[in-house]
């Protein structure tokens, strides 16, 4: 097995872990923190397969992952922030209506 | 060597991303997130990507956790605590699930034949920017658009209503 290998398959495992979180955590934030892991799982992947073919386009690809990652921390804790603020607010499971 | 560093830097990563998953309360989740952002670096430079590795530190360790403990301070805390862990019925179902998909995913990985090698990189840092600033300058353009929209948006949420 190359290296290369090797670090594909940590980044689909650090990927499927994120994705664990967002199925299994309560609190609204963890849950935006697990979409943290998985786009570092995905960014993880362009770089090596960028190392092996010799490359740079997947680290620019990679780059535009981080400027996606930032706005959606700041739309998604406004979000959350605005939810934390409803009266009858019951943990991830219990958000099910879009508006009443 | 290259295998050396790849497996403490794995080991670390593994165990400080299970752990934000899986520790009870939102700050230790964020902390270990953190640790988790520092092993991604280490593995970076070990990629070779060094202008990466420092973003990831910029963006991710310094802007984004620090955005996340702020954020944490604003909630009321008694609220936060009251939904703290996890549920354990979608963790006995979606544990196999996920396993499973490892398998297959791995399977392919290891079964499978990765592309020829086109070239060698020698400046990783000049590359990089040439190739943001020529093949890919419309899409730099969109980010801050992008970025600017994320930010109206995160202030017409965070208003209060009047």
């Amino acid at each position: 097995m190359s290296i290369e290998k090797a670090y594909i398959l940590l980044s689909i495992l650090v990927f499927l872990i994120g994705l664990l979180g967002v199925i299994i955590r309560k609190n609204l934030i963890t849950m935006l923190v697990s979409t943290e892991i998985m786009l570092n799982g995905v960014n993880l992947t362009l770089v090596t397969v960028d190392k092996y073919l010799g490359k740079v386009d997947g680290q620019v690809f990679s780059l535009f992952i981080l400027t996606v990652a930032a706005a959606e921390v700041a739309v998604g804790l406004g979000l959350i922030v605005s939810i934390f603020r409803l009266k009858g607010y019951e943990g991830s499971s219990e958000i099910v209506h879009l508006r009443d | 060597m290259e295998w050396i560093v790849f497996g403490a830097l794995a080991l670390w990563l593994l165990v400080s991303v299970l752990g934000a998953i899986l520790v009870k309360s939102p700050v230790h989740s964020i902390l270990f997130f953190l640790s988790s952002v520092l092993a991604m670096a280490g593995l970076f430079l070990s990629l070779g990507a060094e202008l990466l590795a420092g973003l990831q530190l910029i963006i991710y360790a310094v802007a984004i956790v620090v955005f996340y403990v702020l954020v944490i301070t604003t909630i009321p805390w008694e609220k936060v605590k009251r939904f703290e862990g996890v549920y354990k019925r979608e963790l006995a179902f979606g544990l196999p699930v996920l396993i499973v998909v490892f398998l297959l995913m791995g399977y392919m990985v290891l079964k499978g034949d990765l592309a020829e090698p086109v070239g060698v990189v020698e400046d990783n840092v000049r590359e990089v920017g040439k190739t943001l600033f020529t093949s890919y300058l419309f899409p730099f353009e969109v980010a801050s658009v992008i970025l600017l929209v994320a930010m109206i948006g995160a202030i017409l949420l965070g208003r209060k209503e009047e």
